[in-house]
């Protein structure tokens, strides 16, 4: 008997048992199916433990387990209450700590509240369109014979025809030009309006409303316009939709255009943007060379019905130019691909012909830092609940004491999350509300919270829910189950492993922060690289002034007038900005050239004075001259060099565009498109400077007076054109505005991250300052010094930063090597950067411990040690 | 059935309370089902139906001593009410009632 007495039943069912039984049944029938397996004992163990199993299963039945209901709803209700009030309390007792809790609770929820913003933004772009699935666009890789492939938009346009005509998938074919810039006038008034030609199927496939005018019928006729709202009110005044119908516009002097409809403007949330629409046939008739399949025209779209439809498009469609463009001189080894256009926004890194990310890499880099500085400070509030839980030790043991289970215990703590939680919650909404308007001049959006939508209801409570969650469980497990006596002589001792937890906390917020910090320093010096990069050219102290109209046929008067202001240094007409060019030929021919071989080359078109006044440097030959008619001569760049083969390319024949030639030099290669793209083959050639639509004017001394005399004279010229100029060094930064907004956001919130992180620091160095206070005083009385305290105190912090730091390094140096990994020249990954990053994190981190700390070093060591 | 619903597990199991007489709980009552009835009794089962004969007021339980046996345990014995004998009584009656209504013919195999 005694033996049998010793074992007792299998811990996991009795707990199951004692969890689901009816309270009123639980102990006589825990002591029947001991008895039972007591008695079975004796026959076999092993059955014994089983049979018990059993049984239990057998009592998990309706009659057995108990209501789950709130026990009592009115002891809830009073509960509750009390609980409220004790947060309350506990609250204001403690300021200090509260104060801590609610601002990193705060800033947490407020950047990343502001982050959501941006991405939400970012993720409607072009999703309005009522056919939005169902669109398609069709793109044009031009496949190099150095096996690098271009993407363009431009198409041929008899492959949109033939969408149109042979493809019964294809529902609709529209066409939409590139943004293109006229001068609209009416009697005096006149202004330059950018626009685009698109096919009268545009307005069906698309949703932009029309305001008057019928979607059918407004681009049928080929002398009809399309304006937006803004433009008929610049011209009608107030009266516009009256006035606007019917009216007469003259574009650039040459033609005029009859109004027969005005659209609602377009919205932020279209990337495809225009303030006015001309019929695409009106262009067409003018232009013959655009039904040629060697040449790339207006952009096409076009609407399927599913997505296998759209498949069966794609395979139809990839070969289409090869097949009928065969035999052409300018034919090249092109293929069509077709891509979603609502995607397209989110997507659009063509990378050899392929998708391969775009505006989503930000988006998604965006996403997890949201998350990360919501978790940091989750971990804040988990952590400074923990850590001070020692001062509630007595409260939670006197609860225990007149019978609170540990359940209520955990709701209670459950409840003083979420109190806090709601509050940080609705000063983050103040605080979004006010950051809002300079958030958005930075993220160039204007976003809003829009609290007519149920969607922000949602996530707000969902903030509040997920918070409450993540920053509640730790302390509303832990605390209850600290030991009732030793939590009434307040001398609870929390497990290492409670210790552990926080510390690895503090780690992983640190490693976090450590992680922005040198994310921001990669992109920031990637941006500097780019923007201080030997670009092959001068780029400071250049005006671009664009020639409108038939300025460029005037280059010659024009150049000689600019050159009598003292200002300007030189002057130079060309085809476009050397460092944003793409204008290519597929038709370029030169000694050895192998037949098959397809090359799409740029082609520039310059006069003599381009390579001196961009300030480009000549790698081999001469620039070209005046005096020797250099009219069929070319400087190529040193890519097209390497591209044609020639060990030395002087004097060697080139022809393309019918035009037979030599070549005379070659420039050192300047970046012609952005820096995520490798340097293309030029041919440069002065043949037609009266092609020119863009001159560049290199100035000395002020800007200010140097850009008044160029207006003074390009108005004399051009008195019915607007001045239009750009700094090429501006237009250059320009063109890196989305990694600089990155640049930006990253470090905002690399700050706001370490920030939070050292508010719970703070929080934590205090309450170990306090705990030690009589150690302190205790040291300090037999000769401690002041720096040797502060050591001991901030030594624990040191490490864990330390450890931070090397948890820091491998990631950041893996998702820094994979963003950089995009550009075609890039920064080297420099380790000084993640050392400075550490370094800094550290610093800030030990400074936080020890600005507390040295105030508990420095207290007279009476006074902690007088009430022992 | 009349005013008494009772099946017929409650039923058996509310005669062996009847029989155990101060000795009904738990296991004392699942070993004598087991025994007279030799069938498999479990105590989920009996548990129930004794939580359901309680309710109906058919039994009335109270706490006996702790014992070292049971874990420190306290037994809860039964014990069947008046109104629970009125139970037993009425199912009986009907029963009689029922038998006594067979046409002596109905049993009688011989020419079947």
């Amino acid at each position: 008997m005694s033996e049998s007495m010793n074992i007792s039943p299998p811990k996991l069912p009795l707990k199951f048992l004692k969890w689901f039984c009816n309270p009123d049944m639980v102990e006589d029938v825990e002591g029947d199916i001991s008895e039972l397996f007591s008695k079975r004992l004796k026959q076999n163990k092993l059955k014994a433990r089983l049979f018990f199993t059993l049984d239990v299963l057998l009592l998990f039945r309706p009659g057995m387990i108990r209501k789950f209901e709130p026990i009592n709803k009115i002891i809830n209700y009073a509960m509750v209450r009390n609980y409220i009030k004790i947060a309350q309390r506990n609250a204001v007792r403690y300021k200090g700590f509260t104060l801590l809790n609610l601002l990193g609770l705060v800033i947490g929820i407020a950047a990343s509240t502001l982050i959501l913003l941006w991405i939400n933004d970012e993720v409607r772009m072009d999703k309005f369109h009522t056919k939005g699935d169902k669109i398609y666009q069709l793109f044009r890789n031009m496949r190099q014979s150095g096996g690098i492939v271009n993407t363009t938009f431009t198409v041929p346009k008899p492959a949109a025809d033939m969408l149109r005509n042979e493809y019964p998938e294809v529902t609709q074919t529209t066409q939409v030009s590139w943004p293109v810039t006229f001068r609209f006038s009416l009697e005096e008034n006149g202004s330059d309006e950018v626009g685009r030609y698109v096919t009268p199927e545009f307005l069906d496939m698309f949703s932009f409303p029309l305001i008057a005018g019928d979607k059918a019928s407004v681009l049928a006729d080929l002398s009809s316009i399309v304006v937006s709202e803004t433009v008929a009110r610049k011209f009608f005044g107030k009266d516009w939709r009256e006035e606007t119908i019917g009216k007469t516009l003259r574009l650039d002097g040459t033609r005029d255009a009859k109004i027969t409809g005005i659209f609602e403007d377009i919205g932020d949330n279209s990337s495809l943007r225009f303030d006015f629409l001309l019929p695409a046939q009106e262009f067409y008739s003018r232009n013959d060379w655009v039904d040629d399949w060697g040449n790339g025209s207006f952009g096409v779209y076009f609407t399927v019905d599913n997505e296998i439809a759209a498949k069966t498009v794609a395979e139809r469609v990839l070969n289409e130019i090869k097949v009928h463009a065969a035999g052409q001189d300018n034919a090249g080894d092109e293929e069509l691909v077709i891509h979603k256009y609502q995607d397209y926004y989110l997507y659009s890194n063509w990378d050899n012909g392929v998708i391969n990310g775009g505006r989503i890499d930000y988006v998604n880099i965006m996403s997890v830092v949201a998350v990360f500085i919501l978790i940091v400070a989750c971990i804040n509030f988990m952590n400074l609940a923990t850590a001070r839980s020692g001062r509630r030790s007595k409260e939670i043991g006197l609860r225990k004491v007149m019978g609170a289970h540990k359940k209520s215990i955990s709701i209670q703590f459950y409840v003083e999350a979420f109190l806090l939680t709601s509050i940080a919650v609705v000063l983050a909404i103040g605080i979004v509300i006010v950051l809002l308007p300079y958030f958005n001049i930075l993220v160039e959006k204007s976003l809003f919270l829009d609290f007519t939508l149920l969607q922000t209801w949602v996530y707000f409570f969902g903030i509040i829910i997920v918070v409450t969650v993540l920053s509640g469980s730790y302390p509303a497990l832990l605390l209850p189950t600290f030991n009732i006596i030793q939590s009434l002589k307040g001398t609870v001792k929390q497990s290492s492993g409670a210790a552990y937890f926080r510390k690895g906390l503090v780690v992983f917020q640190f490693a976090i922060s450590t992680l922005l910090i040198i994310g921001t320093s990669v992109v920031y010096k990637q941006i500097n690289y780019i923007l201080t990069k030997d670009l092959g050219l001068d780029k400071e102290n250049l005006v671009a002034v664009s020639m409108e109209g038939d300025l460029g046929r005037r280059l010659d008067t024009y150049k000689t007038e600019l050159m009598n202001i003292p200002e300007v240094k030189a002057v130079t007409g060309s085809s476009g900005n050397p460092l944003n060019y793409g204008r290519s030929t597929s038709s370029a021919n030169w000694e050895g050239k192998s037949p098959d071989a397809g090359y799409e080359i740029n082609i520039m078109l310059t006069d003599y004075d381009f390579i001196q006044t961009m300030g480009m440097d000549m790698k081999l030959g001469r620039d070209f001259s005046n005096e020797l008619a250099d009219s069929t001569n070319f400087i190529i760049n040193e890519a097209a060099a390497e591209l044609m083969g020639f060990d030395d390319p002087l004097q060697k024949d080139l022809s393309f565009w019918g035009i037979d030639g030599n070549i005379i030099g070659v420039v050192k290669d300047f970046h012609m498109a952005d820096m995520y793209e490798p340097i293309a083959p030029l041919i440069i050639t002065c043949i037609s400077p009266g092609s020119s639509s863009v001159a560049f004017v290199r100035i000395q001394g002020s800007p200010n007076s140097a850009l008044k005399s160029i207006e003074k004279v390009t108005k004399e010229f051009n008195p019915a054109f607007d001045f239009d100029y750009q700094f090429v060094d501006e237009s250059f930064a320009e063109t890196y505005r989305a990694e600089r907004t990155l640049s930006t956001l990253a470090g905002i919130f690399a700050v706001i991250s370490i920030l939070i992180s050292c508010l719970g620091l703070f929080g934590l160095s205090a309450f170990t300052a306090e705990r030690r206070s009589l150690e302190i005083g205790v040291r300090k009385v037999h000769g401690a010094s002041v720096p040797q305290i502060l050591v001991l105190l901030s030594k624990d912090y040191s490490k864990l930063m330390l450890i931070a730091f090397i948890l820091a390094i491998p990631f950041g140096y893996y998702f820094t090597q994979k963003w950089l990994d995009d550009f075609e020249f890039r920064t080297a990954l420099d380790p000084f950067v993640f050392l400075i990053a550490g370094i800094l994190t550290f610093l800030i981190g030990v400074l936080t411990v020890s600005a507390k700390s040295y105030q508990a070093a420095t207290v007279n060591p009476t006074d902690s040690l007088k009430d022992e | 059935m009349g005013k008494y619903s009772i099946g017929e597990f409650e039923e058996v199991v509310l005669l062996t309370v009847a029989i155990l007489f101060e000795n009904a709980y738990g296991i004392s009552i699942k070993e004598e089902i087991e025994k007279r009835l030799s069938r498999k009794v479990s105590v989920g089962a009996m548990r129930t139906a004794l939580n359901r004969l309680e309710k109906k007021g058919f039994l009335i339980s109270e706490f006996g001593e702790a014992t070292a046996v049971r874990g420190g345990k306290r037994k809860r014995f039964f014990k069947v009410t008046p109104y629970g004998k009125d139970a037993l009584e009425q199912v009986m009656e009907t029963r009689k009632q029922l038998w006594d209504a067979i046409p002596s013919i109905a049993f009688d195999f011989k020419f079947a």
